[in-house]
């Protein structure tokens, strides 16, 4: 194992990824889409087509087998059609879609070969659905102020203060983040984790 | 603010799975938490898509072999689509007063009963990968690690609270990588919860340390 010394600040790439301009990246994200909307055959069979020989070439220098080249075609084209309503074609192209399919199925095949355990556990390390949506923890209105006050007694100080301002000052995150001087990540992320621990306080009752 | 992210190498080998599993899940957990470096991993996945699934339309035309019509065929024959990989928050209890919100990357895999000595508290994470062994370690208001060097490396994330060392503070989402050059004694005035990976034999510098010297299998 090479060693990984550590970057002590993220340095954002910059400029916008384009797929290269030959690849049918329309033709397949609309083939995805049918396939999730109208289980559609027909739309399957050209991914099928389209994706099948790259991923076996893939699997080959993976595993160095023909057999296990051909276990991960079957296994990433069977996802691709029972989790092609998980794709967002607002999130990304097609191809980097069915690559993370892949690269997952891999991953779960060869912890399958090294341990012998069915374990699946790709999806814990490489979400397929996004959870980073703010808009998932909305508070519903007949709160009791009194009572979250009480549980926002149990967060920790740096994730009170940011549900504090969102919800009780009605500061924007952006201006939030300038308040108290971090990244405006950094107060979505303490938000998210915050909403999170105050959901499993409260429980089902204010679901 | 999170000031320690993983390097560049590190991530472009999470995206390839070409990471050992305790650490992709250590580096899955930092994206939870850092925007900035979740960004670059979708990136290089796009580019990692690119080299391997580009072709221009004009260009198809492999015919199907009739293993393949076969198994296109097998595949579309079952209606069954999956559903959305949910996973519920999980929240630990290392004592009544300290409870913590597990990452969403560690919340489906088992961890063992933690183990307390003092205010350190250690779990064992049931994840099966060769030389490297994860844990969640705790360590309560006003505890430090003692003083230790590594003979291999060891990854400590931060997940909740703060700690602080030689070389500064550090907050929820810091990843942080020390190999053999490097030491080191944590110290933590609130209380934190770490998650860590190590992959050989930690050395105890200090005289107490060495009779302490249980302290080092409990923690790694
Ligand atoms: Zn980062």
């Amino acid at each position: 194992m090479v060693s990984q010394q550590p970057a002590t600040r993220c340095e954002p790439n910059t400029g916008n990824y384009t797929a290269m301009p030959e690849t049918p990246s329309k033709e397949l994200a609309d083939a995805l889409s049918a396939v999730a909307d109208k289980r559609d055959k027909q739309a399957f069979a050209y991914l099928f087509a389209y994706f099948s020989p790259k991923i076996k070439r893939f699997g080959i220098k993976q595993f160095n087998s023909d057999a296990q080249a051909m276990e991960l075609v079957q296994e990433t084209l069977t996802s691709v059609w029972r989790k092609a309503h998980l794709y967002n074609n607002d999130k990304g192209a097609a191809t980097t879609w069915v690559y993370t399919v892949m690269r997952n199925a891999s991953f779960d095949m060869l912890r399958k070969m090294k341990s012998n355990k069915e374990e699946h556990i790709s999806e814990d390390i490489w979400p397929l659905v996004e959870q980073h949506a703010n808009s998932d923890y909305e508070f519903s209105d007949h709160l009791e102020t009194q009572q979250i006050k009480n549980y926002l007694d149990k967060l920790p100080q740096a994730q009170r203060d940011v549900v504090k301002g969102v919800y009780f000052q009605d500061m924007s995150q952006e201006q939030l983040a300038e308040q108290l001087n971090i990244p405006v990540g950094t107060v979505k992320s303490r938000l998210r984790l915050a909403l999170q621990k105050l959901r499993n306080e409260m429980g089902d009752r204010h679901d | 603010m999170i000031k320690h992210h993983p390097s560049d190498a590190l991530l472009a080998q999470y995206c390839n799975a070409s990471l050992p599993a305790s650490l992709s899940v250590a580096v899955a957990i930092h994206l939870e938490m850092c925007e900035c470096c979740h960004a670059k991993v979708k990136r290089l996945e796009a580019q990692n898509a690119e080299l391997i699934f580009a072709q221009p339309q004009s260009a198809i035309d492999e015919e199907l072999s009739a293993d393949a019509m076969s198994l296109l065929a097998a595949i579309t024959e079952n209606d069954d689509v999956d559903d959305v990989y949910e996973v519920q928050p999980q929240t630990v209890a290392i004592t009544k007063q300290y409870s913590y919100q597990l990452p969403r990357a560690l919340a489906r895999i088992p961890h063992s009963k933690f183990m307390q000595l003092g205010k350190i508290s250690r779990s064992r994470i049931g994840l099966e990968d060769g030389a490297l062994r994860s844990s969640l370690l705790h360590i309560a208001a006003g505890g430090e690690i003692p003083e230790h060097t590594h003979t291999g490396f060891e990854l400590t994330l931060l997940l909740d609270g703060e700690f602080s060392d030689e070389e500064g503070d550090y907050v929820a989402g810091d990843f942080m990588w020390l190999d053999g050059r490097h030491q080191h004694t944590p110290i933590t005035k609130d209380g934190c919860l770490c998650y860590t990976v190590v992959s050989s034999a930690l050395h105890f510098n200090k005289g107490l340390s060495k009779l302490l010297n249980p302290i080092g299998s409990l923690i790694y």
